[in-house]
């Protein structure tokens, strides 16, 4: 009994914490600017409109990973290391929450806001599909892409959150967590698949199951420059695990360092 | 006796070389104000983070209550308020929204948080800026909201770590009138403070710590009774002439005379039937004496004479 009121306790701790990021979150001026490119993002997408509506929306998620990276670093980057670095840890810190309870609130935080701007991107391309083509045409894997997109969101928003526990300054980590997912990774897979290696375990491999869920294998540069059609695809099934895996490593590394870490 | 503040042994190091704490025991009994002194990079911080739980100590155990606040630091945080250094601060949010969201942390109810919104912030005279951005405030005003978290939830213990770092003179009154009036309300306050005047003024004991060490303890009743005067200053009707002052000079009982204009400051033993032997002689030999007062010696004078005997230890 007492330790399931220790875990009420808990989870109302997580639940403050979440609901204190999150009000941070939304009076920043960033979240404006990330939603704002969220809803005018597609919107290029009218200048060269495709036959069907699955090559629509192919050519609309091309930017969604991007987008995606871009608010993880925005909203994660500095959760651990700002309370650091700014010192609020030493109004947060000495009190009866848990250090746990406050990193696994704002890790949500970061999450929630981070698939709503996902959300509303595909929100904007499902309007943009029901324009132009019909709501009929609506391709009907789009839902998995979303689902793919929402577990995505989780893993690099925990290797974002993983670099904010192991930097001192919010802006290395901010950069750290986006040079990695944005350009370090899908170059090492490159790489990796000019080698006739399958990049199966780089986390940013398994995020192109948002696109080619809807049928499309990803296109990558060779010796050359010239541009093949490449013949890995991450496989559902262990794209999903590998999402999963570097979600958790990354989650419970991140909340044991923090943890640890002294405020001196 | 129960302590609201204990630690045995504290030890910190950093690394190999540098200790920041080396054995720090402390006891600091219910309702009493103790101020924690020492120079900057004694330990004092390193202390009140190990009893916030901010660091973990090397070796060595702290208690907030009778509670170990490693093993059990939620029960030990409830009893407790601090004010460490200089906190960051969430410039966008307002008091309201700062000190709820520390309510509903400490468990307080709606009702409560309110109340106590309300007397917390017309305490510390914040109540006009209740509903504005936190980051509007002056420096002062940010030291005064840091307080009211401190002690919003009404703790039995306040931590307070250098309180008024930063503050003009006049934050500074106004933050020594509040640590007196937590007090008057029943507090255990213990002050970190390199501010000895700050010190004398609010505590009623006071830790000495030095190199991580501490040095020595005692109430500052005990301090200011054991205090030896060993200067009187007299003052007289009209400047010395060089033939009476060295006629001063050679009275006995006198060790040494520094003279400035019609003041003498006149070294003797320290002892008080020694200063009154030598207003008599004074007289005898037809000095006009206007004043005749033994220099006070202040806590500053003790601590620097603790520090001197310390560095001699070493």
């Amino acid at each position: 009994m007492a330790s399931w009121g220790v875990m009420k306790g808990e989870l109302y701790d997580i639940y403050l914490s979440t609901a204190f990021e999150l009000r941070k979150h939304l009076r920043r001026r960033r979240l404006l600017i990330i939603a704002a490119l969220a809803i005018l993002v597609p919107l290029i997408f009218y200048a060269t409109t495709p036959d069907t509506a699955g090559r629509f929306s192919i050519a609309s998620l091309r930017f969604l990973s991007i987008l995606m990276i871009i608010s993880a670093a925005m909203f994660a980057g500095d959760a651990i290391s700002g309370e650091f670095e700014s010192k609020t840890g030493l109004l947060l810190f000495p009190t009866p929450q848990s250090r746990t309870s406050i990193f696994v609130g704002k890790y949500i935080a970061a999450l929630i806001t981070t698939f709503l701007v996902v959300t509303l991107y595909y929100i904007i391309m499902v309007l943009q599909t029901i324009h132009l083509y019909g709501a009929s045409e609506i391709p009907p894997e789009l839902a998995q892409s979303y689902l793919t997109a929402s577990i995505y969101v989780t893993s690099v928003v925990s290797v974002v959150f993983f670099f904010s526990s192991i930097l001192k300054r919010s802006i290395a980590s901010t950069i750290l967590g986006f040079v990695l997912l944005m350009l370090v990774l899908p170059v090492v897979s490159g790489v990796l698949s000019s080698q006739d290696i399958e990049p199966w375990f780089i986390v940013t491999y398994s995020g192109e199951l948002i696109i080619s869920v809807l049928g499309q294998r990803s296109l990558f540069v060779g010796p050359g420059g010239r541009v093949t059609l490449e013949t890995y695809g991450p496989d559902f099934g262990p794209g999903i695990a590998v999402m999963a895996v570097y979600t958790v490593v990354s989650f419970v590394a991140s909340v044991l360092i923090a943890n640890r870490k002294g405020m001196e | 006796m129960e302590y609201a503040i204990k630690t045995e042994n504290l030890v910190k190091k950093y690394g190999k070389n540098f200790t920041a704490l080396d054995n720090v025991s402390i006891e600091v009994g219910k309702g009493d104000v103790v101020g924690y002194v020492g120079p900057n990079g004694a330990g004092k911080t390193t202390t009140i983070k190990i009893l916030s739980k901010l660091i973990r100590s090397t070796s060595g155990h702290a208690y907030i209550d009778g509670v170990d606040v490693n093993k059990a630091p939620r029960e030990a945080f409830y009893k407790v308020g601090a004010l460490i250094e200089v906190p960051g601060i969430y410039d966008y949010l307002t008091p309201h929204e700062m000190l709820t969201y520390f309510g509903k942390v400490y468990r307080m109810g709606n009702d409560q948080i309110d109340r106590r919104i309300k007397e917390t912030l017309e305490l510390v005279e914040l109540s006009a800026w209740e509903h504005k951005k936190i980051g509007a405030f002056s420096t002062g005003m940010l030291r005064r909201l840091v307080l009211t978290k401190a002690i919003f939830h009404e703790p039995e213990i306040v931590l307070l770590d250098e309180p008024v770092l930063g503050l003009d003179p006049a934050g500074i009154v106004e933050v020594r009138e509040l640590i007196k009036r937590f007090h008057s309300g029943g507090m255990t306050i213990f002050l970190s403070s390199h501010l000895l005047g700050e010190v004398a003024e609010v505590c009623n004991r006071v830790i000495f710590l030095n190199k991580g060490r501490v040095i020595a303890s005692d109430s500052i009743k005990n301090i200011e009774s054991n205090m030896k005067y060993s200067v009187i200053n007299v003052r007289f009707l009209e400047p010395l002439s060089d033939e009476r002052l060295e006629a001063l000079k050679s009275v006995q009982l006198i060790n040494g005379v520094e003279l400035e204009d019609n003041i003498a400051r006149i070294q003797f033993d320290g002892e008080l039937e020694t200063s009154s032997r030598i207003l008599r002689q004074l007289v005898s030999l037809d000095y006009e004496i206007v004043s005749y007062s033994l220099e006070s010696m202040d806590l500053e004078d003790y601590y620097i004479s603790i520090m001197n005997e310390n560095k001699g230890a070493d």
